[in-house]
């Protein structure tokens, strides 16, 4: 597709989503759906985004807020499972419930997290599986997202660890199974209940009570969420409110069926051959995204221009950005920040050119982290049923006037 | 909804300079979700996929999905009964996957 194209079909399916793959994409990979509109009402707490549904509420982050690498409370992403959500709660009442196959059953009130353990402080990107779904074609199952279901924010709670360790933990426990309050509408219908094997359990896993210094907010879990740096957050539950330890696996739905990839090297296959075996999404891998300039963005030949955007990868660390603007013969290193944040956070970057020529111009940003893994060109991600971990070059258009 | 209003009554009589105070009841009075409208295309089949499909989530939960081939569509129904066991007759799959397809159908391009 030509880009003119793609600008104007941005354009013209505004706020609602059509996404929509041609004839001609059978088994292919393109870029994600990009520009499209933040609708015209604002979600509680929020200001407008891309909102996909209401009910549950599914609202997509805008481009340009990734040019800075903390991601503001009413911007951050929001992916809710089930419609049935609690619009009210009082926190001095709330509790999670521990139970299972531990010595001693408890609750834990949410005045007891922040009185009684110690407050530990991390920050990490939230990145859904699907982010840039889009992008795949055929379509794979889930919602279509463009490339904003992420963000990344400096959250604040206990270990999940030092709450575990109140109920004590038995011989035989070997998953952690964790629910919220959101709840399905049809009572057949499973639960979104998430478990994490008891060797994944780590110091850095924490029940967050605070999002960038605030209260989380109800569309991102308040009061508390759990918070899993370097995995996607299929299992970052919010409204957490029991934990349940057992000994073998739980079977889930939204543990066995989705969120999962296939089990081979490539974590490929096709529509036709299916790959016979799936593991857990779990570990992000690297990934980057320009957050200014935005497609169709008119920016001045012979004057600064400066690209930014946040990279980020499971875990690992960044070590480079690289900006090319020749459909990526060749590439420039772009200048990181300190990487203060730790290496969970979105690691911004910045890059100055001087457009020489008018007309289009195509920007491509691509980052390696310190295990030397790097993102593959769009077309050259591979398919997955799910649509899961796309990681492609980004790439964004800009128009050169004089 | 009650607790909500009752909340609100008295964060307004306890109308104070106090900030913290507040902040305080800000965060308990809990949030009002907004209704979204998606609306559905008119068309042949539309009231019944209404009454089957808007059960569980919006119908931009649809829209999301693009135009799509009707094979497409009757997996997603199908999925829609054996995964999350919507509750869809045997005998009324054809009628929604209709109206999805007439309605949401890709057109194949050479
Ligand atoms: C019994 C409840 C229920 C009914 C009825 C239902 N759905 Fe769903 N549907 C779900 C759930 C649960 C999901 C997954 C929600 C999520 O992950 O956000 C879903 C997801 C979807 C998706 C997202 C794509 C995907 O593959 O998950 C589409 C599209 C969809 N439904 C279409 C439909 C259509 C069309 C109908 C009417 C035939 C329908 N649904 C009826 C429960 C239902």
């Amino acid at each position: 597709m030509q880009r003119r194209d793609f600008f104007k079909k941005a354009a013209l399916i505004a706020g609602s989503a059509a996404v929509g793959s041609t004839a001609a994409d059978a088994d292919t990979t393109t870029h994600p759906v990009d520009n499209r509109k933040v609708a015209n009402i604002a979600f509680p707490q929020k200001r407008p985004l891309i909102t996909y549904s209401d009910r549950p509420p599914l609202l997509e982050t805008p481009r340009e807020v990734f040019a800075t690498p903390i991601t503001p409370n009413d911007l951050f992403f929001v992916r809710w499972h089930m419609p049935m959500i609690p619009t009210y709660i009082n926190p001095h009442y709330f509790s999670i419930k521990i139970d299972g196959e531990v010595k001693k059953p408890v609750k834990i009130s949410f005045d007891s997290l922040k009185r009684d353990f110690e407050p530990v402080e991390i920050t990490s990107v939230l990145q859904c599986g699907g982010n840039s779904r889009s992008a795949f074609h055929p379509t794979p199952g889930g919602i279509q997202w463009g490339p904003g279901a992420m963000g990344c924010a400096k959250w604040k709670g206990v270990r999940l660890k030092d709450v575990l360790a109140k109920a004590g933990l038995k011989k035989n426990a070997g998953w952690i199974k964790f629910h919220g309050l959101e709840k399905p509408v049809y009572t057949k219908t499973d639960g979104f209940v998430r478990a994490l094997e008891l060797s994944k359990l780590h110091d850095k896993i924490i029940i967050a009570y605070e999002m960038n210094g605030e209260a989380l907010p109800y569309l991102n879990g308040f009061p508390v969420r759990l918070i899993l740096p370097g995995f996607y957050s299929d299992s970052w539950v919010k409204m957490l409110s029991n934990i349940t330890v057992t000994g073998t696996k739980p079977k889930l739905h939204f543990m066995d069926h989705a969120y999962r990839v296939p089990d081979n090297d490539c974590e490929c296959e096709t529509p036709d051959n299916l790959a016979p075996k799936t593991k857990p999404i779990e570990e992000m891998n690297v990934n980057s995204l320009i957050g200014y300039p935005t497609g169709g963005t008119k920016v001045k030949q012979g004057a600064d221009l400066i690209v930014r955007g946040v990279a980020f990868d499971g875990g690992h660390g960044i070590t480079k950005v690289e900006i090319s603007t020749d459909g990526g013969s060749s590439w420039q290193e772009a200048t990181l920040d300190d990487g203060s944040q730790g290496p969970y956070a979105y690691r911004s970057f910045r890059y100055t050119l001087k457009p020489a020529q008018t007309g289009a111009l195509t920007l491509m940003a691509r980052a390696t982290n310190t295990k030397g893994e790097t993102q593959p060109f769009a077309q050259d991600v591979k398919w997955n049923r799910g649509g899961y971990k796309y990681n492609g070059i980004d790439e964004v258009t800009v128009e050169v006037v004089s | 909804m009650k607790k909500t209003t009752v909340l609100a009554l008295t964060a307004a009589m306890l109308l104070t300079s106090l900030s913290a105070a507040e902040k305080k009841v800000e965060v308990q009075k809990g949030i009002k979700m907004p209704y979204m409208e998606f609306p559905m295309k008119q068309g042949k089949g539309m009231y019944s996929t209404k009454g089957k499909c808007n059960m569980c989530h919006s119908w931009g939960y649809v829209l999301n999905q693009g135009p799509q081939s009707k094979a497409f569509w009757r997996k997603k129904v199908i999925k829609m009964i054996d995964v999350f066991q919507a509750p869809i007759r045997n005998e009324d799959i054809d009628e929604v996957v209709e109206y999805l397809y007439a309605n949401y159908g890709k057109r194949v391009k050479g």
